[in-house]
């Protein structure tokens, strides 16, 4: 059993990789192997979107990630500088910038980079999937 | 020994170039995305650099109607061939 980060550039829906990304989350967990660390960066923080409303034919990927938390503990990170550059926060950055609404729930917490050096440093394995 | 993860089309010449020069002799080459247009026979020399030592992911070919065009030489792997690499090559590098 190996552990495994992966990092995710890219908006969804706007190029494969984030649902590239989604089922390459999918077969680890399916492996047995431990998918501990997801860590949104770029435009890969869109994926955070407690808004997200794509068709129901077509794959949610902010659901897909949410489920990895919940069945398999993966903890769902989003850079907080690219979050506030692109309006993607939580009720906490929200209200330190007086602003009226958020789009950032949990399981996703907004974290600094350092926690993208951690994982890197403590999983065996780090995978990125950018546009 | 590297596993080097490719998205981009061979139309990319820039990052093949970069790639083919980082290349060890040891290290693989795994084609995703738009990088299954360098599977086609056609675009072989896209991939001269690599040594044989490439393959592609099925999935993606399949939803780019190329699963029957691929070059003889080159390996199609799945999602769980794709996860099979990564647990034997320690480290993993996206081009990009």
């Amino acid at each position: 059993m190996l552990t495994y980060a992966l990092l995710v550039h890219a908006a969804p829906y706007s190029h494969q990789s984030a649902l590239s990304a989604l089922r390459f989350a999918e077969t680890v967990v399916a492996r047995g192997h431990r998918l501990k660390t997801v860590f949104f960066y770029h435009d890969g923080v869109h994926n955070a979107s407690a808004l997200m409303s794509p068709p129901q034919d077509e794959v949610h990927l902010a659901d897909g990630w949410k489920r990895l938390h919940e069945v398999h503990g993966a903890e769902l990170l989003v850079c907080v500088a690219a979050g506030l550059r692109r309006g993607v926060l939580d009720t906490s950055e929200a209200s330190r910038h007086g602003l009226a609404a958020h789009s950032v729930e949990p399981p996703f917490e907004l974290t600094g980079v350092g926690q993208l050096v951690d994982a890197m440093l403590a999983n065996d394995r780090l995978i990125t999937f950018a546009p | 020994m590297l596993l080097h993860l490719l998205n981009r089309s061979p139309q990319s010449l820039s990052v093949y170039r970069e790639l083919g020069e980082a290349f060890g002799a040891d290290d693989h080459l795994l084609l995703i995305e738009d990088a299954c247009y360098a599977a086609l026979p056609s675009a072989s020399a896209a991939l001269e650099p690599f040594g044989g030592r490439v393959s592609v992911l099925a999935e993606d070919l399949a939803s780019r109607g190329l699963a029957e065009r691929v070059s003889p030489a080159i390996a199609v792997v799945d999602m769980n061939g794709f996860l099979s690499l990564t647990e034997s090559h320690q480290r993993c590098v996206s081009w990009f």
